[in-house]
């Protein structure tokens, strides 16, 4: 508890730095040039923090808003499932179901959002709250069936993840909810949502960038407020850390896991809406990216810390913006997902890095 | 003969070892007595090759050896008990005792050859071992027994027991006595560490003092006495611990049981008046643990009535007993008591976390809790004051001060107690059973549930044995006759 945030951070960063040095040199030996590899992580960095180089020789503002609206855009996306996911670590729940709670979060917003005719403020408020309330109510369901059955809930979500698939995208999108095809065009996914419905660009035509990247900010920064500020998240910590104490001291142990499984569900379902309002604007014929899962590695690397969440994402929310570029050197666009996992792998090769600090300060 | 030679030992900052020289001689009863902390245990891990030391040397009859391993400690016949048991409890005895060096017939593991290997070993001690028999169904003091016999098996020389009498019943340690005296006149060395200065009087033919990673004395058990002994111990004169207090005054009842049963106890009648002792005596695993965790809250009763300050309470939670004023010092420290991975400061708001002043209105009080963690650890002599420091840093003792602290900051009206002193040294134990004192004075109702006998002696104003989930006779009033006690805890008298 007393020690510094930056040194609790640091094996995350050293994980999330030696992955890309990693993933450099695999690029570099597939690739049989080092000098091609560094071109594509050059790109991929301009690519996911502004193309500084472009700027500077044209003075065109969009070099530097474009890429670094993508990178706001996928880590909104990120922050929001990895706080999901993170929210429910610290009461001590695995949900793997971020996935799931995430489609029934978009569907919702889809419906909402092409349903109800309402200004735009008040359209776009009635649309979150429905994503965060489908969401946290289908994340209840394995907080129910673990309190009442003993079903664990790495179990139950990743079941229910498969329900949602089914439920939402083999069932509502392609059949009651499918779009009606207009003129000659056959179209995938749901209709589109109403424009009240769509999250406001902060940079107008600059850069795609949208209310969804201040809303993830705003989620960060309030869950870290109450989890270490507020004595309702005293008590989600202390059952997360030893459930058997917390109950001896009186709290609500199944309550306080209840909660936090709604507001996890609630937050992957946020992660939905903010993928249906800010960038396809309706239910596609299916959610391509497992943003879902992302979160899970998101809140390991950030190690289960709102603003570790929240700086985590912001990384990697720019790598894969950056990633497309890669594409023009040869590397798979999935190259950061590649980065991603490693980093994961290191973070979890936690031993090591407490191994190697302690010897350092041992010196 | 063993000699420790010159052995020092560093964990980060604090040196537990500093230059301790000791020789163990074959056919010999040692005493390794010295508060926790102290560095007996530490010691005896050296011996036994769980530690390396930074400096000194072990020799077995003038010849250095390195102990890496336990593995090499035995293969040189030095077998230990630990005072945790390290068995498996789902499997069987000869299992346990096998495990490590499992005995194999072409590849598999040969059953057979364990169960003879324990009856060989068993009866070459005397003891009655069934080494078909799962571990769980045992009674501690047996269970004690086939860590003997684990000890023993490859025909050990040396015998390290730690604090092997803190869960017996008089009658076992009697038994464990006269197995290690037998041992050590058939020329095995036995190595006794323990806190209880009459035990080690009575038991050790050479008794060594450890105080602070340093051997202070060696003394002759005939011309010392328990007094003598604490004083090289402590280093000054501990305080009386168990000074008979002034006949009591009986206070208003304050909890009442009728009848009541719950999963794991058998229907139970009694009561505690206020400013009163109620010891809870009985070997582990008669209910004490389900009796406490229904007066808690965390265990509810399924029949019977259970009143509190007269008033019934079907339903009792464990939020709704802190409320009603009910204190619970729970066994488990690290389990039930206290959140090792939160701060100490946190831990002292656990439980009262949204009352003042631990809270305003649903934001956590950082500086009021601040305040009083600061005068909790004060008041109990928590070290380090530290209160940002995690809980799991802090020594046993210290983490059992805050909790005695903690609880005894809410001023409760009842506390129930259980093995509030396991694991302490000398003056830890001084301190909380002088704090238990205390709110009794001050007209708290205490269960204090023991299995530690001298202890509910010692503190008690009237005495409960429990036996198979059930009580099994009452003392009205000190003194409590020990033996028949015992005698009571084992069943050989039923009431």
């Amino acid at each position: 508890m007393s020690e510094s945030p930056l040194r609790r951070a640091l094996p995350s960063i050293l994980s999330v730095l030696s992955a890309l040095l990693l993933c450099f040199v695999a690029a570099a030996l597939t690739l049989q040039s080092v000098g091609q590899a560094a071109e594509a992580f050059v790109a991929m960095v301009w690519g996911a923090f502004g193309d500084w180089p472009r700027f500077i020789e044209t003075g065109v503002v969009a070099a530097l808003t474009r890429p670094l609206g993508e990178a706001g855009t996928k880590a909104a996306l990120l922050t929001l499932t990895g706080l999901s996911v993170a929210v429910a670590f610290r009461v001590g729940l695995f949900n793997i179901g971020a996935q799931g709670q995430l489609m029934v979060g978009a569907i919702s917003a889809a419906v909402v959002g092409t349903r109800l005719s309402l200004p735009a403020p008040l359209h776009v408020t009635v649309c979150l709250l429905a994503a965060a309330m489908g969401g946290g109510l289908y994340a209840l369901l394995p907080a129910v069936l673990k309190l009442r059955r003993g079903v664990h809930e790495v179990i139950s979500t990743i079941m229910l993840n498969w329900v949602a698939v089914s439920l939402v995208e083999n069932w509502l999108v392609v059949g009651p909810l499918k779009a009606t095809a207009s003129g000659d065009n056959s179209i995938s996914g749901t209709a589109q949502i109403q424009g009240t419905a769509e999250l406001p660009r902060l940079l107008g035509d600059l850069s795609r960038l949208n209310l969804g990247f201040l809303l993830a900010v705003a989620a960060a920064l309030s869950t870290a407020f109450f989890l270490q500020r507020t004595t309702r998240g005293f008590e989600w910590r202390a059952v997360g850390l030893q459930p058997e104490a917390a109950r001896t001291a009186g709290i609500a142990v199944g309550r306080r896991v209840t909660e936090a499984m709604l507001v996890s569900g609630a937050l992957a379902g946020l992660a939905g809406a903010v993928l249906v309002m800010g960038t396809e604007f309706k239910y596609p014929a299916t959610i391509a990216s497992p943003y879902g899962f992302d979160g899970i590695a998101i809140a390991l690397i950030g190690q289960g810390h709102p603003l570790g969440v929240l700086a985590t994402a912001l990384v990697f929310g720019g790598l894969r913006a950056g990633g497309t570029r890669m594409q023009l050197f040869g590397v798979h666009k999935s190259f950061p997902e590649l980065i991603q996992g490693v980093a994961l792998l290191l973070v979890a090769a936690r031993l090591m890095w407490q191994r190697l600090l302690t010897r350092r300060a041992a010196r | 003969m063993i000699s420790l030679r010159h052995i020092s030992k560093r964990f980060g900052p604090a040196l537990v070892l500093d230059d301790v020289s000791l020789d163990v001689r074959p056919g010999e009863r040692l005493g390794l007595v010295g508060e926790n902390g102290a560095g007996k245990s530490s010691l005896m891990n050296v011996l036994y090759g769980l530690y390396q030391p930074d400096r000194g040397e072990v020799a077995f009859d003038g010849q250095v050896v390195k102990l890496a391993t336990p593995q090499a400690a035995l293969a040189r016949g030095v077998g230990m008990v630990h005072q945790h048991f390290t068995l498996v409890p789902n499997l069987s005895v000869a299992e346990n005792v096998a495990l490590g060096s499992e005995p194999t017939r072409r590849g598999l593991f040969d059953l057979e050859a364990a169960v003879a290997l324990v009856n060989a070993t068993s009866q070459k001690l005397g003891f009655q071992l069934d080494p078909r028999a799962r571990v769980d169904s045992l009674t501690v003091g047996s269970q004690q027994k086939v860590e003997i016999v684990k000890a023993l098996k490859g025909g050990a020389t040396t015998l390290i027991l730690d604090e092997p009498t803190a869960v017996l019943t008089p009658q076992e340690v009697d038994e464990l006595y006269a197995v290690t005296r037998a041992l050590s006149q058939a020329g095995c060395a036995v190595v006794l560490i323990t806190h209880k200065l009459g035990e080690v009087l009575a038991f050790a033919t050479r008794i060594a003092v450890m105080r602070r990673g340093q051997k202070v004395a060696e003394v002759d058990p005939a011309s010392t006495t328990p007094a003598q002994l604490a004083e090289l111990m402590v280093g000054e004169q501990p305080p009386p611990s168990s000074a008979q207090s002034a006949p009591l005054e009986p206070g208003a009842v304050v909890l009442s049981l009728d009848q009541v049963a719950a999963a794991g106890l058998k229907p139970v009648t009694f009561s505690v008046r206020a400013g009163e002792i109620l010891g809870i005596a009985g070997i582990d695993g008669n209910g004490q643990r389900e009796l406490a965790e229904v007066l808690t809250g965390l265990r509810p009763h399924t029949l019977g009535r259970l009143s509190f300050e007269g008033a019934p309470q079907p339903h009792l939670t464990p939020a709704h007993a802190r409320a009603l004023g009910i204190g619970h010092i729970p066994e488990d420290r690290l389990r039930r008591a206290l959140v090792g991975d939160l701060s100490v400061e946190e831990n002292v708001a656990l439980g009262r976390q949204t009352q003042a002043p631990f809270a305003k209105g649903p934001f956590i009080d950082f500086a009021g809790r601040r305040r009083r963690a600061v005068a909790v650890l004060g008041l109990n002599d928590v070290r380090p004051a530290e209160p940002t420091v995690r809980a799991a840093g802090l020594s046993g003792g210290n983490q059992q001060k805050l909790v005695v602290g903690r609880e005894l900051d809410a001023r409760p009206t009842l506390l129930v107690v259980v093995q509030p002193t396991r694991g302490l040294d000398i003056s830890a134990v001084a301190a909380v059973r002088q704090r238990l004192k205390a709110e009794a004075a001050r007209g708290c109702a205490v269960v204090l549930i023991s299995l530690d006998l001298d202890e509910v002696t010692a503190l008690s104003d009237r005495v409960l044995v429990m036996y198979q989930s059930a009580l099994n006779g009452q003392f009205p009033r000190p003194p409590f006759d020990a033996r028949e006690l015992g005698r009571h805890m084992l069943g050989a008298v039923r009431v």
